[in-house]
């Protein structure tokens, strides 16, 4: 059966997808209110130096993600 | 109040915004140097207040609030702003307040606006960046703006000041406008009408939206007792109230409102272009490069700060001689010999703690400006966030613990920059532990004792060892605190790296003034009231101790120990003995005689608090050899530093235990000292700082401890261990 979701981490580099929903509803407060919305388009930039955190962009809007944090962000397939 | 009282009271006016909008560089504009920072009551949250003159004269006293999404707050910074504008009676509630917008993100910024016109506070809505927007082929509409949202909009931009005195104008005419919306933006869910209306009628509120909050915000708003918490309790949970779904469901109910006002405002070219920001994210955060590109960083920081300390100390070293020059010149004439000498050693000495500081404070304010204001700092975060956050630090702090390379002082003040609470007292508690400048001349004197026939490239092999003790603790004890301290506050990376711009000259100097001022009027008294105490313990002592010192001088001078010419050296020596820091030295010396140390070394230490590097003048004072002293650290050559203090070393070596008749400084000794002076927190100007910037001594208290025992301890296992 093909998923109908997958999560921020495991986009590659400079691919985006549409966010639909996000998981932890803490995160999705935080994130709704810098206008990362479900329906907005996210690319993926770069992962850090050390791994464990992401480098995206939303909307020309640059953000910075933990793992932990980007794993709650479901996207389109 | 009628109308005249009111006119004697200064307008309170807000600033608010999204962090990244741009704000700080607005409120410099209007207050310029009419600024001062503070702590908001009862967190470690940073406010500025400022003050300007309205165009028809009427005061305004204006608080830039720290930066926020959003009424529902998710960090310490946040909750500022939710709890005064929940709290009509706060000292800080705002008459007017003035929205700060990004105009080239203008559909994401306001969120939070539409949130203040619901709690009927009077607003304007000032979009910045103008000049950005200009050059991204954004067009703006301002009218729409003004008519849907029923307020007035100025478009300003901060960093040239365009626009600032339309806004002040318009600050004037608030007062006698009326807010044009009658109808809340936002519609409420039959759950929140009805939580809101029980909560109106219980507690007296005339705003809808406001009485909502308190339903979110029950838990922690400081402002409600106990019983209002329980009443706010039981209407949440019979009207089965779960606030954070609501609070999601607020917030997209607002972009889908807002969101089509701000397309009819703003023309967006059609993609967003790929800018120069990206360009140069891909070198400076590549996964590769970006780490060896801020170590560079970092090195030039270091090198700045390292060798500003060098170049200023000189200039300050001569004022201070000028200084006590003069003072001795004016105070002569009285004959007071106690007197002169506390004017020079007490008082003088305490503002030259005060003095050697300021370049210091003012290089690294700048530096941290620097890197803060042109958008590199947010870069650092997400490329160390991970590896600092095992030690239960931030990517800032590496500015702070580099810092702390040269002085901990400086980098003690620039921890501002971190906002996670927690993050950022374990930052301040661990810094003092990397080896600073000051250390480096004990350094020096005491590497040769503990290993005389080592010669100078082991030496420097030690020396680097030093450092890699300080770092290794520093972390480590980063790593312990980690597990220590518990926070209510969330951890979220999640943040938005702004575009890269040239740092606006105007708030980095409004910056380095204001940690300069801070600095010198948070320290100079109790560094003042250290160094008079210090005086008093190594001039005075029980009895007349300058005639002591000068019989035994006489006896030594009469049985041939010593010559004639060595008894002014012999006089200073004994006076320091027959001191209270001489007696101090004594009585603490059974405490101290198991790391291997005699009461000489007690007084050093005792000594030290002044900074660490007195060490060795104390140490030529005691082994009769001030004038020697004073000869041969200005003589210093940089060509071979580990024989600057030669004399010292070769008299200091030959000293023995009177009742063992063992040598002192043995190797097992020289180790254990030079461990202690790496851990022990023994800077008085550094525990006066971290009381300063965690507003607590509880913290500066805990630190002298904890540093104490740490040094105490792996002093006295290095000790046992070369024995």
């Amino acid at each position: 059966m093909q998923r109908r979701y997958r999560t921020l981490p495991e986009l590659k580099a400079h691919e985006s997808a549409q966010a639909v929903s996000f998981t932890d509803p803490e995160l999705a407060c935080k994130l709704t209110a810098m206008g990362v919305l479900p329906g907005a388009m996210i690319e993926m930039v770069r992962k850090a130096p050390f791994g464990d955190a992401f480098y995206v962009k939303v909307d020309g809007v640059r953000l910075a993600l933990r793992t932990e944090e980007a794993e709650q962000i479901l996207l389109t397939v | 109040m009628n109308k005249d009282a009111q006119q004697l009271q200064p307008l309170k006016v807000g600033l608010v915004g999204n962090p990244n909008s741009g704000k700080s560089t607005v409120f410099n504009q209007l207050t310029g140097l009419r600024q001062k920072t503070g702590n908001f009551p009862g967190v470690t949250v940073e406010i500025k207040e400022g003050s300007f003159t309205l165009p028809k004269g009427r005061r305004v006293s204006l608080v830039d609030f720290p930066g926020a999404y959003s009424l529902y707050p998710t960090s310490s910074d946040e909750k500022v702003l939710a709890e005064v504008l929940t709290h009509t009676t706060d000292p800080h509630f705002p008459d007017v307040l003035v929205y700060i917008a990004d105009v080239t993100h203008l559909e994401k910024h306001l969120l939070l606006f539409t949130q203040i016109l619901d709690l009927q506070i009077p607003a304007i809505l000032a979009l910045n960046m103008i000049d950005l927007a200009a050059a991204e082929g954004i067009k703006i509409t301002v009218q729409p703006l003004a008519a849907k949202l029923g307020v007035p909009v100025v478009l300003v931009n901060g960093r040239t000041g365009e626009n600032i005195a339309q806004l002040s104008a318009v600050i004037e005419q608030m007062e006698s406008i009326s807010p044009v919306l009658t109808k809340p933006f936002y519609k409420f869910s039959d759950d929140e009408t009805s939580v809101s209306d029980a909560i109106k009628h219980n507690f007296g509120i005339s705003n809808a939206y406001r009485a909502l909050l308190l339903a979110h915000h029950k838990d922690w708003l400081p402002f409600l007792n106990s019983a209002e918490k329980a009443i706010l309790g039981t209407i949440t949970e019979t009207k089965q109230f779960q606030s954070l779904r609501a609070q999601v469901e607020e917030t997209l109910s607002r972009f889908d409102r807002f969101t089509p006002i701000v397309q009819e405002a703003i023309q967006h070219p059609p993609v967003f272009p790929t800018t120069t920001t990206d360009r140069i994210d891909a070198v400076l955060t590549h996964r590769v490069a970006g780490p060896f590109i801020f170590v560079g960083v970092m090195m030039l920081v270091f090198s700045c700060i390292f060798y500003g300390y060098e170049i200023t100390g000189g200039w300050v070293e001569g004022l201070m001689g000028w200084l006590i020059e003069k003072a001795e010149a004016a105070v002569a004439p009285l004959q007071i010999a106690w007197l002169t000498d506390f004017i020079t050693k007490g008082i003088l000495e305490g503002l030259k703690g005060v003095l050697v500081f300021v370049p210091q404070v003012a290089l690294l304010s700048f530096l941290i400006a620097m890197l803060e204001e042109s958008g590199y700092l947010t870069r650092v975060v997400f490329m160390f966030d991970k590896m600092m956050r095992r030690f239960g630090m931030n990517g800032r702090s590496i500015v702070a613990l580099i810092g702390g390379g040269a002085c901990a002082v400086p980098a003690i003040k620039g921890t501002r920059t971190i906002g996670n609470w927690k993050e950022r007292i374990i930052t301040i508690m661990v810094t003092p532990f990397i080896s600073c400048s000051a250390r480096i001349p004990v350094y020096m004197v005491l590497i040769p004792i503990a290993l005389p026939r080592a010669g100078w490239w082991i030496w420097a092999q030690v020396f680097g060892a030093m450092y890699v003790l300080g770092v290794v603790t520093a972390l480590a004890s980063g790593w312990v605190l980690n597990k220590i301290l518990k926070t209510r506050e969330a951890s979220f990376l999640t943040l938005q790296m702004p575009v890269y711009r040239v740092p606006h000259w105007k708030n980095v100097w409004l910056t380095v003034m204001d940690k300069v001022k801070s600095f010198v009027a948070g320290v100079w008294k109790p560094i003042l009231i250290i160094t008079s105490a210090l005086w008093f313990l190594s001039s005075f002592g029980p009895g007349d101790i300058a005639e002591k010192a000068k019989n035994s001088a006489s006896m030594d001078i009469t049985a041939g120990v010593r010559t004639d010419a060595d008894r002014g050296d012999l006089e200073a020596s004994y006076k320091l003995e027959y001191s209270w820091a001489g007696k101090v030295g004594k009585f603490i010396e059974p405490a101290i005689r198991p790391l291997g140390y005699d009461w000489k070394i007690g007084i050093g230490i005792l000594s030290s608090f002044l900074a660490r590097e007195v060490f060795n003048s104390t140490m030529y004072v005691i082994y009769s050899l001030e004038s020697v002293g004073k000869k041969e650290e200005s003589a210093a050559g940089d060509e071979k530093p580990f024989e600057r203090y030669a004399t010292l070393k070769d008299r200091m070596m030959n000293d023995r235990f009177r009742d063992t008749d063992q040598r002192i400084y043995t190797t097992a000794t020289g180790l254990s000292l030079l461990v202690f002076y790496a851990l022990a927190m023994q800077c008085m100007s550094t525990l006066v700082v971290v009381k300063q910037e965690t507003g607590r001594w509880r913290w500066a208290i805990l630190q002298f401890l904890v540093m104490g025992i740490m040094a105490y301890l792996f002093a006295w296992v290095t000790f046992l261990v070369a024995s």
